[in-house]
């Protein structure tokens, strides 16, 4: 039996300071769906070593 | 490498965590919640889809004051517009806490003018929000600029280089903005342009991303031209060509200067007219309009509104426990758009993503639920007429 141990489903980085830049960050966009999967794990990672 | 996580909320999904280095929102599934040591949350028995629970960030126009009279102004400021009191933005930002809102915007009107605004910024972060500005840079001194450490990410408004600025926006403030971003950038690295992109400035965007690089600015934010407030009075929305152009433009901009380059909601349309990957950019929250949902606006009246370009006033934002209690039912002029889309948004692959496009466009053109006008594959899609009905006996 696979041990699930939580996923990161979306990142969204830096802060808005704007009323409608919830938009488009061309440079993560651009490197496409391998790249946000590999980050998907390696936050996940990163993450359950957080200090609680 | 070690994340910090400084706040977390859950949600039906899971929740969202905010890291403060890298400054990132995650959102992440029920398991990782509870391995981040996260209480168990009613939420999670409800396995159904819907708005989250709290804006993630919400837009605090404080004012509509400003000396500047741009003259595509979507807030209409003049140098006696009202304003919300210090006493008023605080018990809204107390509210927004608890409701577990992660960043405001503050903007204006030009907030700079208002002599309460640090000390509102101060009382954001000291309710655990992260308080952002959005300023034209104008009257900014060495002072001020060192106060504005205690802002997350600060926007300086460059529509244009040079005359370009004055062009854009009617009066010579380049010089004003670039010792502003100068003045911030000695005292912080997170600070960026907003660049509003309109049909007599594309093909000067460039000139723009240079300053970023320039100045080592952290981003440049490409914002769309929308025809509210002063700026309905103008003609300058992209032509079709620009608006399949503006992505390609974006992409080359971030590859030549090596800067990061944003492009606001309202241009998801023109993105995803280049079919890029979806499931990169869901990850990486790409979305159209996300009024009434991740985001929402105050006015300086106090009303709570989906956008601060567009919708209707859900609540009174001053009024103790209204904002709440307006979230859970309200806002569905923007959050039925998905399930009631009609063509060509209901049979485009992206429409979960795009959610139609700009409803402040939409509705600048005709119904507010119509699919954004400016839109590639919709402008195609009007063009294509239908062929009259010819009767036999007519033949």
């Amino acid at each position: 039996m696979r041990l699930r141990r939580g996923r990161v489903l979306q990142a969204t980085f830096g802060c808005n300071p704007n009323s409608s830049s919830l938009g488009v960050d061309v440079t993560f966009l651009l490197f496409g769906a391998s790249f946000a999967s590999a980050l998907a794990i390696v936050l996940g990672a990163l993450l359950r070593k957080a200090p609680r | 490498m070690k994340l910090q996580v400084v706040r977390a909320r859950a949600e039906r999904f899971g929740g969202i965590v905010e890291l403060t280095r890298p400054r990132a929102l995650l959102h992440v599934d029920r398991e990782m919640m509870r391995a981040l040591g996260q209480p168990e949350s009613p939420l999670w028995s409800d396995d159904s889809e819907g708005p989250l629970s709290a804006p993630r960030e919400v837009h605090v126009v404080l004012s509509r004051r400003c000396a500047a009279g741009c003259k595509g102004c979507y807030v209409s400021a003049t140098p006696d517009g009202t304003a919300l009191g210090y006493d008023e933005a605080c018990l809204i930002l107390d509210e927004l806490s608890a409701m577990g809102v992660f960043h405001v915007a503050l903007g204006g009107g030009e907030a700079l003018e208002l002599d309460y605004l640090f000390a509102v910024a101060a009382h954001a972060r000291k309710v655990g929000i992260t308080p952002n500005l959005t300023t034209s840079g104008l009257g900014l001194d060495g002072h001020a600029a060192l106060r504005c450490s205690v802002f997350g990410q600060i926007n300086v408004s460059v529509d244009g280089v040079g005359a370009s600025y004055q062009a854009a926006r009617g009066f010579d403030g380049f010089r004003h903005a670039e010792k502003a971003l100068r003045l911030l950038r000695a005292v912080k690295p997170e600070v960026g342009v907003n660049c509003v992109v309109s049909r007599s400035s594309f093909d000067r965007v460039k000139e723009v991303a240079r300053l970023v690089k320039r100045l080592d600015l952290n981003e440049l934010e490409l914002l769309r031209f929308k025809p509210v407030g002063r700026g309905a009075s103008l003609d300058e929305e992209l032509t079709l060509e620009q608006s399949k152009r503006i992505y390609p433009l974006a992409r080359y901009l971030m590859l030549r200067h090596r800067v990061r380059v944003k492009l606001d909601c309202s241009f998801a349309p023109m993105v995803f007219f280049h079919r890029p990957s979806a499931r990169a950019a869901a990850f990486f929250g790409v979305q159209g309009c996300v009024g009434g949902d991740v985001l929402a606006a105050v006015a300086p009246e106090g009303h709570l509104m989906g956008c601060s370009f567009a919708g209707r006033a859900e609540a009174d934002a001053r009024v103790p426990g209204a904002m709440q209690q307006a979230w859970s039912r309200g806002f569905g002029e923007f959050r039925d758009f998905v399930k009631s889309a009609p063509e060509p948004c209901a049979s485009c692959d992206y429409l979960q993503l795009c959610r139609g496009g700009c409803r402040a466009v939409a509705q600048a053109h005709g119904p507010f639920m119509s699919p954004d006008p400016g839109c590639p594959t919709v402008r195609a899609h009007q063009q294509r007429r239908l062929l009259p009905v010819v009767r036999a006996a007519d033949a």
